[in-house]
């Protein structure tokens, strides 16, 4: 037997990149899921590169909304039953500057998407997994949760906090059969990145391969890290092992965060 | 398919506990594996109850030093052909104290098990894998490689001293194809905690072993110990091909008491 077969999933921004790369791992394991994304479009490739029927379902949904993110999770246990897993692959960052310039705007657009919609759903998962006694939360978080980089304000300091949350909630439900850990992914080259990266690297001076460059030259290996990885890493969380696994800031960076 | 097919893994202990979950879990995953510990008898027949017939070969000697850490590399080489995934595993205190009543004999013991007997098999292992151009070390550290617990200096220090290992020699390694990892787990009541654990508890000042459990199991988010096989499934993803992209790391299976 498939090792999630009969697990629930949801997957916020589950429609390309990392959150598609999970939910295909998820579904090669057996797992029903719901995935949203801002984009009908590509909820429906999404949906159809995982081809799996009645087991994946898309709804329209943007990560930085609070209601968005509530109707992912009652759309989940509506659809299926329940909430087995949660997985919150909502982040990035708009209008990049120095803190001395930033806008109370771009600041807030990265606390929403990177912070604001994990809380959001993991308040709204956990009303339906404490009862069940199982739970698998995990955040996209970032090596940039760790540590800091000039110009990048908003998202630093928003994974940072997704990676206190991460702290707290893993607390208050550890004895309730509840993991929640972030996975602190080094830069990787998916569409988000692609979307917010010029805008980002132009803040900063730099070209958006210098930006992917930098990324790359500050790990061990030299190179990004991939969605594959984070998905290698969300199979062994939502595994019968993960059960010992909480409160983690898990590195997925090539050997870039110094802890 | 196994995630470990064709492989060859070498683990300092390896005989039960941890090790054990290690060598069973990599054995499952297709890899072929040497596992070491100090008495043949016990060694031989951990290896008939694993069930691996000749995917499975016994190393007999005290891995806390510098002739059976270094040598189990060259025997795996030997009995195998090769060497891929190298768990130095190894570790341990006998009669710990705390810093005030700690003897040299202890001292130099702990740093030899936990530390240098790392470093040598790293050194070693490293020898064979970047002219290879693929590896994996993974070095079973602890929560007390980020964390310090009284009554356990030595544990503490030499535990972050390998995970200062580990970073340095990801970096040196980043680009050749070979990985350097630790994994950290919270307490497991394995063989070595059951049997020394009583003695740890007293210098730890605590009224018995039961009181150190507790210490351990309430500082986590899910208030039990950890399980072997929690950490050898962490093992299998790190020693995994997929995993190339993992350096450098320091992989807690400890039950979130870890502030960091």
């Amino acid at each position: 037997m498939a090792e999630l077969e009969g697990r629930v999933a949801a997957i916020c921004g589950g429609t390309s990149g990392v959150g598609l790369a999970i939910a295909k791992a998820f579904a090669a394991d057996g797992a029903s899921m719901v995935v949203s994304g801002r984009r009908p479009a590509k909820g429906e490739a999404a949906l159809a590169e995982l081809n799996i029927g009645d087991r994946a379902h898309y709804i329209q949904g943007d990560g930085g909304v609070k209601d968005d993110c509530e109707a992912l999770i009652a759309e989940t246990v509506s659809r299926f039953g329940k909430i087995d897993i949660l997985v919150n692959c909502a982040g990035g960052s708009e209008n990049n500057a120095p803190v001395v310039d930033l806008t109370d705007e771009a600041m807030e657009f990265g606390l929403r998407v990177n912070y604001w919609s994990a809380f959001w759903l993991t308040r709204a998962a956990l009303k339906h997994m404490i009862p069940q006694n199982f739970g698998r939360i995990m955040y996209i978080s970032s090596v940039e949760g760790k540590v800091g980089k000039p110009g990048l304000s908003q998202y630093v300091v928003g994974k940072h906090a997704v990676n206190a949350l991460t702290k707290c909630v893993a607390k208050e439900v550890g004895t309730l059969g509840i993991t929640v850990n972030a996975l602190c992914a080094g830069a990787m080259d998916t569409p988000m990145m692609q979307e917010a990266g010029p805008a980002a690297a132009e803040s900063m001076g730099i070209t958006y391969e210098d930006l992917l460059n930098w990324f790359a030259q500050e790990s061990a290996t030299k190179r990004l890290v991939t969605v594959e990885d984070c998905a290698l890493v969300a199979s062994l969380l939502v595994s019968e092992a993960g059960a010992g696994i909480t409160g983690s800031m898990i590195s997925i960076d090539g050997g870039t965060a110094p802890f | 398919m196994g995630k470990l097919e064709g492989k060859v893994a070498a683990i300092t202990g390896g005989t039960r506990s941890i090790g054990r979950g290690m060598a069973e879990a990599f054995l499952r995953e297709g890899a072929k594996v040497v596992v070491n510990g100090r008495d043949v008898a016990k060694g031989e027949a951990a290896v008939a109850e694993m069930g691996g017939g000749d995917n499975v070969a016994f190393y007999a000697g005290d891995a806390s030093t510098q002739e059976v850490s270094e040598g189990i590399v060259d025997f795996a080489v030997e009995r195998f052909g090769r060497l891929d995934i190298m768990c130095l595993n190894s570790g341990g205190v006998k009669n710990t104290a705390p810093v005030i009543m700690m003897s040299d004999e202890e001292w130099k013991l702990e740093v030899d098990w936990n530390l240098n007997s790392v470093f040598w098999g790293m050194r070693k292992a490293l020898q064979h894998m970047v002219p290879q151009g693929s590896g994996r070390i993974l070095v079973t550290s602890s929560v007390e490689g980020k964390l310090g617990k009284p009554g356990i200096p030595g544990y503490a220090a030499t535990k972050h001293a390998v995970n200062g290992l580990v970073k340095a020699a990801a970096l040196e390694t980043g680009t050749s194809g070979v990985t350097v990892n630790a994994i950290l787990p919270g307490l497991i009541e394995t063989d070595i905690v059951r049997e020394t654990g009583p003695a740890s508890a007293e210098m730890m000042g605590l009224p018995s072993y039961e009181a150190m459990l507790d210490l351990f199991t309430q500082e986590s988010a899910i208030k039990r110990c950890n399980t072997v096989e929690e950490v050898a499934a962490m093992a299998v993803m790190l020693a995994s091909d997929a995993a190339r992209n993992f350096t450098g790391g320091l992989f807690a299976v400890d039950g979130g008491p870890m502030p960091y």
